[in-house]
């Protein structure tokens, strides 16, 4: 696929490094010729300096025959302006990051009248995804599927736990309504099969209906109540997103911000939220206030050194819920060896939601793919497919047919019913199934099966 | 740095040049000559290659390890490449065997050899064949063919093409460089067509096509390209000089049908004023003394693309020229031809870009605040590339220095000395006096051979490949 991509900057070089590794044909624009320069020097793309938003510039990085055009420059109006101009030049796909929380607002009639095909906010996304673990707070890990209707959560296996050195297949004799799904232990992803033994330390990916999935945690003894005031490090987009979204859920929020401007900014916005003025790592402020007393902590400054310091800090005096934003990803392992389970990079999200766009694309006999989640820090993905009429192996029960190894059917969406996948199991079309497995870009689901089979 | 995938690629590029030695193996089998010298060697460089290919290595690759590898890998070629010449006996010392294979993969052209004529075709073949092989690059054909070397390719590409930035044809770097290798393919063919049906025996014309499309010069008669006496064989090889000396990008455009960014391009601008001003001048020079129009234009259009595009064949000997004559050829010696092409030279694009540059100070002395921009095709020019490009020029004049320096140990003339350095550098072949068309580089001495040597490679891989193999800083560890 010929891919183009405007703004070589965090979200830009992210998407090309990963979409580079998918062997797209990728073009990157931007106007700075230091941000070129390492673009040219660390992938295999095509640089060209210019203004993303000159039609002379998008000619020549090839956007008449483009089929996806991601607009990633930091001016939301300059994103806007290349996703028109590509598109009426012929480009299949456009896709634009808006941010401001100006457009955000009217984003769905803006996206019509600029016939602009997908919008990303990463900010937004973050603060999504950062609502979704205050939600389920013993999780370090959510993602939801099939519209909320299965959840993966992760969670940290501790010393003491009653599945500590027992075979999976033994813990799970006879009850089939949560599934291990994957296990990340150190840099390396497992997909686990019946003989896989739980260590302390390793994070479990568990599979199952959101009410399931919470009788099996207060099984484990994980059951945190629920989170009701939220302490925010950090009054950036991502901040005013998760305002937005936590407070109909009736969560107390107190944001701090240290740009007095911006602190007013915050408060003429949200008004229901407490803003102070000052700085978030500061000690005296953050006990003045009583932080201690909040349920969640969670820590959005520009910085990732800042932000990760600060949760440490927080978990250290025993909050309950800690989440640190931090971008770059060799500090994110940093902070989970230090003991943060849950660490958010907003260009991850992004990213994500691109590669779903992009194979969405490709190959669609044998089960159209609908969605696409990255977990475990990218070590896995979960691929959802649509199955068709054509897609081999329906009406077969799921003991009898060879799976290759590394891919597992964690759901199954049968007729608006959620199944858990056990031997008898059996496709049929129309089916939505999310199959798991090594992020190595699974395009089909023929290919989860052995060769024979396909 | 990481070693382990430097001698990969080493291994990769030596296995490349094993299988490029069959070819001159079977010309010489094809001509009942002795098949060993070659057969050796392939045996050498397999060995020595296949195992270090097979290296398993953490794929980390930066700028620094690209161009170490690079200056390494055409040293390392050179000497193997050698081998053939040696094991043939044909040559007098090692030294002459390194000067002639350098001269070969850089497309300089100069020879050693007094009497080229009775040496064994298989031998003459793989001369003319490492030319060609050396023209674009041995390691971009590598990555176009031999792909996998893993690591950020793209490095290494940057260090062996030419020009003062290197830009991609399409977004993968082992596509473009198969586009690249396309386009010479095809440059090859239609040449070799067109002197065959211009009436040039078969041998010739391949011989002949190699070295006229990497702009290296070496010819299998001591005469050059004035001893078949076909007219019109000479005007098919001036084209295909001039066409082997343009960036490759001007051909992929017109066959994407983007002809028109071609017309916009200063360099491509630059490159035939030039070639037109020095043809004028030189057919000025020379006419008075010919008498004949067309045949005076016809030598002064050949010599002049002849050397500006550092082929270095010769339909006349120019050293009896006017002094007007060969003091252009000297100076279009310097400028060679332009970026991204297989010739030599300082390229038109960094004498267009330095021009501007001076043409920037001089009106800084007149308005001392003014802010001016350098542009090339009406864009931008980073500052550091015209401080990259300063630092090339003056690396160049003081390479050129020392090596005269050098030579004029041997005690020649002036203008030998001067312009066996140049043409040296700039890889066309032939310099003037001794060095001249009629000429050769027997008569130096082991020393200046191999510094000769040097010099080309320095030229063909613009000077910081190899001056980076000789700074202690790029083998310290940290």
């Amino acid at each position: 696929m010929k891919i183009l991509i405007v703004g070589a900057g965090k979200v830009g070089i992210t998407l090309a490094e990963f979409l580079s590794l998918e062997d797209h044909d990728i073009t990157i624009v931007d106007n700075d010729e230091r941000a070129i320069q390492r673009a040219g020097n660390t992938l295999d793309v095509m640089c060209i300096k210019g203004p993303g938003g000159s039609p002379s510039v998008l000619r020549e990085a090839g956007a008449e025959e483009a089929d996806l055009l991601l607009a990633t420059t930091n001016m939301d109006e300059v994103n806007m302006l290349c996703a028109l101009t590509a598109k009426r030049m012929g480009t299949r796909y456009t896709v634009a990051r808006i941010r401001d929380v100006v457009y955000t607002e009217d984003l769905e009639s803006l996206r019509r009248d600029l016939d602009i095909d997908a919008v990303i906010n990463p900010e937004y996304s973050a603060a999504l995804e950062i609502s979704r673990l205050l939600r389920f707070p013993a999780a370090a890990d959510v993602d939801t599927f099939f519209r909320g209707k299965v959840e993966m959560i992760g969670i940290m296996v501790q010393n003491g736990d009653h599945i500590v050195g027992v075979p999976l297949a033994s813990l799970f004799e006879g009850r089939r309504a949560v599934l291990f799904s994957a296990a990340q232990r150190g840099d390396e992803v497992i997909i686990p099969d019946g003989a896989f033994i739980p260590q302390a330390g390793d994070k479990l990916y568990i599979t199952g209906t959101p009410r399931e999935l919470a009788a099996y945690l207060r099984e484990l003894g994980r059951v945190l109540p629920r989170i009701q005031s939220v302490f925010l490090v950090g009054g950036g987009r991502i901040a005013h997103y998760l305002a937005k979204l936590l407070l109909p859920m009736g969560v107390r929020v107190t944001i701090v911000e240290r740009d007095e401007a911006e602190s007013r900014r915050i408060s003429e916005r949200l008004p229901e939220v407490l803003v102070l003025n000052g700085d978030g790592t500061d000690e005296e402020l953050l006990f003045s206030e009583h932080f201690t007393n909040n349920d969640a902590f969670v820590s959005l400054t520009g910085r990732d050194e800042d932000n990760l310091v600060a949760a440490l800090y927080a978990r250290q005096q025993g909050l309950r819920k800690v989440i640190a934003k931090c971008s770059r990803e060799n500090y994110a392992a940093i902070g989970r060896s230090a003991g943060l389970d849950s660490v958010v990079a907003p260009k991850l999200i992004v990213v994500e939601r691109i590669l779903r766009i992009v194979r969405g694309f490709q190959d669609k006999s044998g089960g159209v793919m609908a969605a696409l989640y990255r977990i475990a820090d990218f070590g896995a993905e979960a691929a959802e497919f649509i199955l068709q009429e054509d897609t081999p192996n329906l009406g077969k029960p799921l003991k009898d047919l060879h799976i290759r190894k590394g891919f597992l059917v964690v759901a199954l969406l049968h007729q608006e019913r959620v199944v858990i996948p056990s031997g008898g199991t059996v496709f049929s079309a129309g089916d939505r199934v999310i199959v798991l497995s090594h992020g190595k870009g699974l395009q089909n689901f023929r290919d989860i099966f052995e060769e024979q089979e396909r | 740095m990481n070693y382990r995938l430097m001698l990969r690629t080493l291994g990769r590029t030596l296995q490349l040049e094993g299988l490029c030695l069959f070819l001159p193996a079977l010309v010489a089998l094809g001509y009942r000559e002795d098949p060993r010298p070659f057969l050796y060697t392939i045996a050498c460089v397999l060995l020595l290659g296949t195992p270090l290919s097979r290296l398993g290595c953490r794929p980390d690759f930066f700028t620094r390890e690209g161009f170490v590898v690079v200056g390494l890998i055409w040293l390392v070629l050179s000497f193997f490449g050698a081998l053939p010449f040696w094991f043939s006996g044909e040559f007098a010392s090692f030294a002459d065997c390194i000067f002639e294979i350098v001269s070969g993969f850089t497309t300089t052209g100069a020879s050693v050899l007094t009497e080229i004529e009775s040496l064994p075709r298989g031998i003459l073949f793989w001369r003319s064949f490492s030319s060609w092989v050396g023209g674009v690059g041995v390691l971009i054909f590598t990555l176009a063919f031999l792909p996998k070397v893993g690591g950020r390719t793209q490095v290494l590409v940057q260090a062996e093409s030419t020009g003062p930035v290197s830009s991609k044809l399409v977004p993968k770097t082992a596509q473009s460089s198969k586009v690249v290798y396309l386009i010479y393919f095809g440059l090859t063919l239609t040449e070799l067509l067109a002197l065959l049906l211009a009436g040039m025996p078969l041998y010739d014309a391949v011989v002949t096509t190699f070295a006229t499309v990497c702009t290296g010069g070496f010819s299998v008669m001591n005469a050059s390209v004035a001893a078949y006496g076909l007219p019109v064989c000479e005007i098919i090889i001036t084209i295909f000089m001039l066409l082997g000396s343009l960036n490759f990008a001007v051909f992929f455009l017109i066959f994407t049908r983007r002809g028109r960014q071609v017309l916009g391009s200063d360099e491509l601008r630059f490159f035939l004023g030039t070639v037109s001003a020095a043809v004028l001048l030189v057919f000025l020079s020379i006419y008075p003394s010919y008498g004949h129009a067309g045949r005076a234009l016809l030598d002064s259009a050949f010599q002049v693309s002849s050397v500006i595009s550092t082929t270095g064949f010769a339909t006349v000997n120019y050293d009896t020229w006017p002094t007007l004559a060969r003091c252009v050829l000297i100076l279009v010696m310097f400028i060679g031809g332009c970026a991204g092409s297989t010739a030599g030279g300082l390229k038109c694009s960094r004498v267009l870009l330095l021009s501007r540059c001076a043409q920037r100070s001089l009106s800084r002395v007149l308005h001392p605040r003014a802010v001016k921009v350098v542009k090339l095709d009406g864009k931008a020019v980073d500052e550091d590339t015209l401080s990259t490009l300063s630092a090339f020029f003056t690396l160049f004049f003081l390479t050129m220095g020392a090596v005269t320096l050098v030579v004029s140990l041997d005690g020649f003339s002036i203008t030998t000395t001067f312009s066996a350095a140049l043409t040296c550098l700039s890889n066309v072949g032939p310099g003037l006096d001794m060095v001249g068309p009629a000429g050769n580089f027997a008569a130096f001495s082991t020393l200046s051979k191999l510094v000769l040597s040097f010099a080309m490679l320095v030229g063909r891989l613009e000077i910081f490949p190899i001056l980076i193999l000789l700074n202690p800083a790029t083998w310290r560890r940290s």
